[in-house]
């Protein structure tokens, strides 16, 4: 008897919680916003401090997260192919090193100032320094501008991002559970060859890859992906490696036809569980404690939204993209979304300053909003560009 | 006319060329096989005018709208790149030429140098047929051979 009410608490909570995303994604769509910074939102209403208690499906969302976050990571490998990569790397690395170095420096020298130490500066760092590959995207598809000239450079840009959390996210796993500088320069180490050596499989046996995998059945393959991820990941996390490393070289492996289908197969999949990831994080907040971290928050988001329009100009013109272009290509960089989530999450998982998810949550919905926003307005910013050649035309 | 590619990474691949007349044009190439056709804007070099996005089917009416299916022309590029070989399809009237007769006892070949490769009839095809097959009413002869051995193969079997 008690089982069945659990159960029936379970489904309710989650019922609504799925609904809740559902209706608020709507009204993102309708205001021309990603749905992140909405789904963030309801998070922190619906969680701690709030009038609800979600005691019966607290454990299953938390797993559902995990799982989602595997998920978000597979399906951006499975977006790269492994030549991309490869291009990425060796045409994108300047601009990806200045993306590096101005985009992080913020977060670490703010999580210094705060006072919470050099792991949680490094953290910071992350957080601050990544932008939001899946709200870019989708930005740049709504506002038609993935022909545009400077698009190659931002989305250069995202890949080179992409590649450094691969390194970075084992190393502050280590960092977070008290390993010291050595432990995480192995773990650097070990990234960098497990990275490599997964690109260069890839790109050498990604036929055999396509032949195990690819059934007939997009049910089969479903089952087949999800289940390999799934393995790996957990195998991964037991020998210390980023289980979300993992599944995104996992995408990554995976080639042409087989990556395909698999995307269409995981999206559904992916929003659902993805969807529940943002909504967990928001759980663990009590908006309470949003106030008091506002102004840093604030100033760190303009501070942030300064340093990427900075680089995304730079790397613009350093392509011979003219002045409209630099602009929008620095602001597309703005949006922060799923990864500083992931980052601050694991962050508060292992128990950092009682600041740091507040902060981290306010930071990424600032500036999910005030990127995507930007992104849509690029072109109305006055700036002095230079003058069109006549066409020589008619009356002559 | 050059085309420069440029690799969209996570989504597949942009070409464009500037056409004759000045104009900068552009096709985005996804790997979902949908297709974005771009007209850049002439006072903002990179940002674009005007774009269609267009599905795979879409696409592939827009080719053939603009001029001339690609299989046509590979079928006529085929053909002469064995200079002088000639492929006619024929069709037996009945009574007539040499419906009713056999392959060998028409000696075709013999005759007129082409060599009948294939017979479609009622639907069915019968690829590389016998000496002792018959010619019957309706059935589609496919005969291969020079030119002139081909004209000759057809006035033959139409009588």
């Amino acid at each position: 008897m008690i089982a069945a009410t659990g159960q029936g608490n379970l489904f309710i909570e989650l019922g609504a919680i799925l609904l809740i995303l559902a209706v608020v994604g709507r009204i993102a769509g309708r205001i021309g916003l990603p749905p992140i910074p909405l789904y963030l939102a309801s998070g922190l209403l619906l969680g701690e401090g709030s009038t609800f208690s979600l005691e019966a499906s607290a454990g299953f969302i938390r797993t559902c997260a995990d799982i989602g976050v595997l998920l978000l990571l597979l399906m951006l490998g499975l977006e790269y192919t492994p030549d991309e990569l490869r291009t990425g790397l060796t045409t994108g690395w300047p601009a990806g090193l200045v993306d590096l170095v101005a985009n992080s420096a913020p977060g670490l020298i703010a999580g210094l100032l705060l006072g919470w130490g050099p792991v949680a500066a490094v953290v910071l760092g992350g957080v601050t320094y990544i932008s939001s590959s899946g709200i870019i995207a989708r930005q740049l598809f709504d506002l038609d501008r993935m022909a545009n000239r400077e698009t190659p450079t931002v989305l250069t840009v995202l890949v080179f991002e992409d590649l450094v959390m691969a390194i970075y996210l084992p190393v502050i796993g280590i960092l977070l559970v008290g390993g010291d500088a050595g432990e995480a320069a192995t773990a650097i180490a070990v990234a960098v060859g497990v990275v490599s050596a997964a690109l260069v499989i890839a790109s050498r046996h990604s036929h055999h890859i396509n032949r195990a995998l690819d059934t007939g059945s997009s049910e089969l393959l479903l089952l087949g992906i999800l289940g390999f991820t799934l393995l790996v990941g957990g195998l991964a996390e037991q020998v210390q490696v980023s289980g979300a490393v993992a599944a995104f070289l996992v995408g990554v492996a995976l080639a042409d036809r087989v990556a395909e289908r698999g995307r269409e197969v995981l999206l559904p999949i992916r929003d659902v569980f993805g969807g529940l990831f943002f909504v967990y994080f928001g759980l663990q907040i009590d908006p309470a404690t949003l106030p008091p971290v506002l102004l840093p928050a604030l100033l760190l988001a303009t501070v942030g939204a300064g340093t990427k329009t900075a680089t995304g100009w730079w790397a613009a013109r350093r392509a011979g993209i003219g002045p409209r272009g630099r602009l929008r290509a620095g602001f597309s960089l703005i949006p922060r979304g799923e990864f500083s989530i992931v980052i601050a999450g694991l962050a508060v998982a292992s128990g950092v300053d009682k600041d740091f998810g507040p902060l981290a949550t306010a930071y990424v919905l600032i500036l999910a909003v005030v990127g995507s926003v930007a992104m849509r307005f690029a072109d109305r910013v006055p700036i002095r560009a230079p003058r069109p050649v006549a066409r020589t035309g008619a009356a002559g | 006319m050059e085309v420069f590619e440029t690799p969209l990474p996570g989504v597949g691949s942009r070409y464009e060329f500037t056409t004759a007349a000045g104009e900068r044009v552009g096709v985005v190439a996804r790997r979902d096989r949908r297709r974005e056709f771009v007209v850049y804007d002439e006072l903002d070099r990179d940002a674009c005018r005007a774009s269609v996005e267009l599905t795979g089917e879409e696409a592939a009416v827009v080719v053939e709208l603009l001029g001339g299916t690609k299989l046509t022309e590979r079928l006529s590029d085929l053909r002469h790149e064995v200079e002088g070989l000639a492929i006619e399809w024929v069709t037996m009237a009945p009574n007539i030429g040499l419906t009713g007769r056999m392959i060998g006892e028409a000696r075709i070949r013999t005759a007129t140098g082409a060599s009948v490769v294939a017979v479609i009839r009622q639907g069915t095809s019968i690829p590389g047929p016998g000496p002792e097959l018959s010619f019957e009413a309706g059935d589609v002869v496919l005969v291969i051979g020079a030119v002139d051995s081909v004209r000759a193969a057809r006035e033959l079997l139409t009588g």
